[in-house]
């Protein structure tokens, strides 16, 4: 049966290609994912490992936490006497100072965005080496990486100024690499002296960190260094601080991983009901030489092991092509991702056994699952079908399988529905969608039915629309699985677009409702803790046009195992610039101190006021706070955070002295728009501080939300692709099986344009059920998903109609245009030899 | 302009394939039906009878020769003409009854009307269903119909558009020797009693019997033919043929 099962293979290989093709997409989404992951993972970690191989040690600050949010905390400097602390130890060879930090460099007038800017050191203590020029050896000269130079156009001998605290002009003396490469995997560098870097970034004397050398091992050197220096100075091993990039690299993927994944894995459900569906037909067209088989003495379940062999077969070779092609994709990947705004970084990929295994597994495993059901009725054939003279798809569903697909699709519709009824956790809504979802599957037979009928109904007046309609009912398991799996990427297309939607209208509201400011200082980059100097603040308040100024802060503490944000903000001021609601308590008791958390936060840790809230600072380790006021949940979102201080309090718990942003009210009789105008002169010597009305501020805010909608419809429009291929396929196949039917009806005098007619007329009808039943389970999901959701957050169901028609739209022309190979082989098919064909 | 023939080939040749495979299916072919009669081809395998017969129905194309089925001339048509032609000017009865298993009995038979975007005349089709013995079979659908009832159904939708010629195509081939000859003798009344035009084509000689004239085939030549043919007169001439041949090859 093996030999068999491979003729099979061969003899039908171009039905199986879009098997093939549906698995391979799969798996290839797989392997890029997980490539793309490792490899973006390594280089982060090369990145850390490599900045901090060439000292056995590394003396700096000591933190709380390491890294909040994918954000390396900023650590205060160490006073310069550290530094001979250092150089007094014995087993000391060399200690290196180092100040290091977040700068910006312009050339002219023109901002050339922001650098980490830091101390040049020689190799090997160094981790950049020189590829051109020189090191920078007095003030007022810096080198920086090749890519970036390349990058920005930037030459040796260059002017440019460095701009952190103050602002340095400096000239470009050198070029230089990062390990092997040209650069960092992530961002752009700048060296400079020890005292320019200082200066740049308003140190004084004080150091980053030092870097030390030894012959002792890091071991050994660590606990003696440990013994000279004051316990708020660390000593990190190489191996420490690589361990901490780690963690950052893995929380700044996060988003893109997820996607990622659920992308795979949505490809490998389309791809699912693409094999299924192929093997069906396969097998159909098959049953009268099963059956011969049958009859010359083979068994049910050699049938059925010699498709699944068949299956496996198919599974293994699509696979394998597919490792290759993810492998190859995720460049493709990697720049897609960069359009979005997700940037990954550049470099070698890295290619796990795990991953070729995983990819591997997967795919076979998705082909041969989706064949069984095939194979199964493949065994059923009976060896009397030889004798029929035709073996048309006529047999029912089974009823269990009607009964049990309603349970699953009710029960997984109740799960998903509980967490927005009552409260319950929100993984419930995962678990329920995807029980529903198979339950949808194996009702979809039977209940696309009536929606076929209706929708073909339209087009039944015809003779060719009629006997279209026909053909979808007759074979109602090709034509759902065929409907499903176009259906499914619709479906999830539109689950985001709304739910998306939702998130942004519900951000947008809040905003409006909540900020009262006319117009608010942000800036241009996407920093987390915000990248306003403090210095802008200043000159804000003193443009006439402003009426009250108020600056946020942001930082990160630790809650327990979790990083968590808090906004440090004016209480008094605070109000005049939006409509603050407490629910207990009062904002401006902040100016006492304390913390005012937000409603959610209290309801869910049953917090009060005048209790005490641990929370742990990078800076000061655990500390406690009291509660001095809850705030309503509204605009607590809107001010982004869930836990508030008073700017002094922040600043005794941080040291970092950049503003998140400067909300902003004119001054009587200024209208906004010449609010907005008289900043935006004032500011310009600050090219990456933007003045934002509501719009814009809004629009930044929900910024994410368009990302994942981007790049999650662009990974789908690809697994659509191939559903649309389906849609061709099943035609194809359909129109084989029907070949003599179709040559009776040109013999009788249905001309070639009626025939192309009725194919085009199925894949319309197929389209227009797959847009109405991916639609309606798209919102059906993101109704639980939104109930779901707002019980975290306030939130309403908002249907963004226009973008779902388009979706909608693209989808049904796909689907005529699928219908139109299949169409014309319909029309060309000879009437004498269709009418022959057995 | 003829009114005794509603089809008069003349001259038909038809070739398969190139070089050393060229088959000649016909070869030189002449052929006249007459009108308002029931016509029999007869001929061995091979003999190009099939192909005559596709040819005359506009099914397929010939390389030279002349068709005229009425007053028009088949060769030299397009598929698209052809096909409008199919449509109302001929009928089809297979041996596969080659319904169409998504529709029911009537549409079935009024398939072609409906095609051409014709009124079905309601009365000929009941007509014709009671005449066929299957007016109570009409809203089922080819499935649930035995294989006598099917073909009645195929030989309604081929008269339904009341065609300048019947063609059919071994009609009884698939059928008991019971439904056979209830389905010939009824082929036999729409010639008489109808004045409808059929041309069947068979290997059975009793089947040959019913009809008014039966041509024999040969090579893709039509060789002999002879008026109210038996089972019997049919038989003989045939067995005439082998022996001719025989004598050929010897």
């Amino acid at each position: 049966m093996i030999r068999f099962a491979f003729a099979q293979v061969l003899a039908h290989r171009l039905r199986l290609a879009l098997t093939v093709v549906a698995v391979m997409l799969g798996v290839a989404f797989v392997t890029g994912s997980l490539v793309l992951n490792d490899t973006a993972q390594k280089l982060f970690d090369d990145q850390f490992a490599t900045a901090s191989a060439g000292a056995d040690v590394t003396v700096r600050t000591a933190t709380a936490f390491d890294s909040g949010m994918g954000v390396e905390v900023e650590r205060d400097p160490l006073p310069a006497a550290t530094l001979d602390s250092v150089r007094d130890v014995d087993a000391v060879t060399d200690a290196v100072p180092v100040a290091k930090g977040a700068a910006r460099l312009e050339q002219g007038t023109t901002d050339l965005g922001s650098v980490q800017l830091s101390t040049w050191v020689d190799e090997p203590v160094g981790a950049y080496p020189l590829r051109d020029g020189a090191a920078p050896t007095s003030d007022g000269e810096i080198v920086i990486d090749k890519n970036t130079a390349d990058a920005l156009g930037l030459r040796i001998g260059d002017a440019v100024t460095v701009v952190g605290d103050t602002r340095v002009d400096a000239r470009v003396v050198g070029l230089v690499g990062f390990g092997d490469g040209d650069g960092p995997p992530v961002g752009a560098v700048a060296l400079s002296t020890l005292t320019t870097a200082q200066s740049v970034l308003g140190l004084g004397d004080g150091l980053s960190e030092i870097l030390v050398t030894s012959e002792l091992t890091a071991g050994e050197l660590q606990p003696l260094l440990a013994d000279v220096l004051a316990d708020d100075v660390q000593v990190a091993t190489a191996q420490d601080l690589a361990a901490a990039g780690a963690e950052q690299a893995a929380a700044n993927l996060e988003m893109l991983q997820v996607v990622l994944i659920a992308m795979s894995v949505a490809a490998l459900i389309i791809g699912a009901f693409l094999i299924a569906n192929t093997f069906a037909i396969v097998i159909s067209q098959r049953t009268r030489e099963l059956a011969v088989i049958r009859a010359t003495g083979a068994t049910g379940k050699q049938v059925l092991a010699s498709v699944l062999v068949e299956a496996l077969l198919v599974g293994a070779l699509a696979s394998t092509v597919g490792v290759l092609l993810g492998i190859v994709s995720t460049y493709g990947l990697r720049a897609l991702a960069g359009v979005f705004g997700v940037s990954i970084p550049s470099g070698e990929l890295v290619i796990e056994t795990r991953t070729v295994i995983i990819a591997l597994t997967v795919g076979v495993l998705v082909t041969l699952v989706s064949a069984v059901g095939p194979a199964r009725r493949a065994a059923a054939v009976s060896p009397l079908a030889a004798m029929r003279s035709s073996a048309a798809e006529t047999r029912g569903l089974g009823r269990g399988r009607l009964i049990t697909g309603t349970v699953l699709l009710v029960a997984g519709s109740a799960v998903a529905a509980l967490p927005g009824v009552a409260a319950g956790p929100v993984l419930l809504l995962g678990a329920g969608l995807v029980l529903a979802l198979v339950g949808v599957v194996m009702i979809a037979p039977s209940a696309l039915r009536p929606l076929v009928s209706l929708v073909g109904a339209a087009s039944a007046r015809t003779v060719p629309g009629q006997l279209a309609r026909e053909a979808a009912l007759r074979a109602p398991r090709r034509t759902s699985a065929t409907v499903m799996a176009l259906a499914f990427g619709l479906a999830l297309m539109s689950f985001v677009s709304i739910v998306g939607g939702s998130v942004k209208a519900a951000t947008g509201e809040q905003y409006r409702e909540v900020i009262a400011a006319d117009v608010v200082i942000e800036s241009a980059g996407q920093e987390m803790l915000g990248g306003v100097h403090a210095a802008v603040y200043d000159e804000v308040r003193d443009v006439p046009a402003v009426g009250v100024a108020t600056r946020l802060k942001y930082g990160h503490w630790k809650d327990g195992k979790t990083t968590s944000a808090l906004t440090g903000l004016d209480p008094e001021l605070i109000t005049e610039v939006a409509q603050i609601r407490m629910v207990d308590g009062d904002i401006a008791a902040l100016s006492a101190g304390g913390v005012v958390i937000a409603e959610r936060v209290a309801t869910e840790r049953e917090l009060a006021v005048c209790v005490e809230l641990p929370m742990t600072f990078a800076r000061l380790g655990e500390t406690t706070l009291p509660i001095v006021g809850i705030i309503a949940d509204g605009p607590a979102q809107a001010l982004q955070t869930d836990f508030f201080v008073s700017l002094d309090t922040y600043g005794d718990l941080f040291t970092e002295d950049m503003d998140a942003s400067i909300f902003v009210l004119a001054a009587a009789g200024t209208s906004p728009a010449e609010l907005s105008t008289a900043l935006e002169t004032a500011l310009e010597d600050h090219p990456t501080v933007q003045v934002r009305d509501q719009a814009a501020v809004i629009a930044g805010r929900t910024q994410t939300v368009d990302q994942i909608f981007g790049l999650v419809t662009v990974l789908l429009a690809f697994a659509m692709v191939i559903a649309v291929l389906g849609i061709a396929n099943t035609l194809a196949l359909s129109i084989v099986e029907r070949t003599r039917e179709i040559g009776v009806l040109r013999s009788v005098g249905m001309s070639r344009r009626s025939v192309a007619l009725m194919v085009q007329a199925e894949a319309v009808i197929v389209s227009v059920v797959a847009v109405i039943t991916g639609l309606l389970l798209g919102i059906a999901a993101s109704v639980a998903a939104i109930g779901a959701l707002s019980t975290i957050a306030p939130l309403r169901m908002e249907v963004p109609v226009a973008q779902l028609a388009v979706l909608a739209g693209v989808v049904a022309v796909a689907g005529l245009l699928a219908g139109i190979a299949p169409a014309a082989r319909a029309a060309k098919l000879p009437v004498l030899e269709a009418i022959a064909h057995a | 302009m003829s009114t005794t023939f509603a089809i008069e080939a003349t001259d038909l040749v038809k070739t398969y394939g190139t070089g050393d495979t060229t088959v000649r299916a016909l070869d030189h072919a002449s052929l006249s039906i007459r009108r308002g009669r029931f016509t029999a081809i007869m001929g061995p395998s091979g003999s190009g009878k099939s192909t005559m017969m596709h040819a005359m129905a506009g099914l397929d194309t010939v390389d030279s020769g002349s068709i005229r089925l009425g007053e028009t001339e088949l060769v030299g048509m397009s598929e698209k003409q052809r096909t409008l032609l199919r449509r109302t000017h001929v009928g089809f009865i297979f041996q596969q009854y080659n319904l169409v298993p998504a529709l029911t009995a009537e549409e079935n038979i009024a398939l072609p009307l409906r095609l051409a975007g014709q009124k079905v005349d309601k009365d000929w089709m009941l007509e014709l269903a009671a005449t066929l013995g299957i007016a109570d079979r009409l809203t089922h659908r080819p499935s649930e119909l035995s294989g006598g009832q099917q073909q009645r159904v195929a030989v309604a939708r081929a008269l339904i558009s009341r065609p300048e010629v019947v063609f059919a195509d071994e009609p009884t081939g698939a059928l008991d020797s019971r439904s056979s000859q209830a389905l010939l003798a009824f082929l036999r009344r729409a010639a008489s009693e109808l004045w409808q035009t059929i041309v069947m084509v068979t290997h059975d000689p009793s089947a040959a019997a019913y009809a008014d004239r039966v041509e024999f085939l040969s090579d893709g030549e039509v060789i002999d033919g002879h008026d109210n043919p038996t089972a019997a007169t049919v038989l003989e001439r045939m067995a005439r043929f082998d022996a001719e041949r025989q004598g050929v090859a010897a």
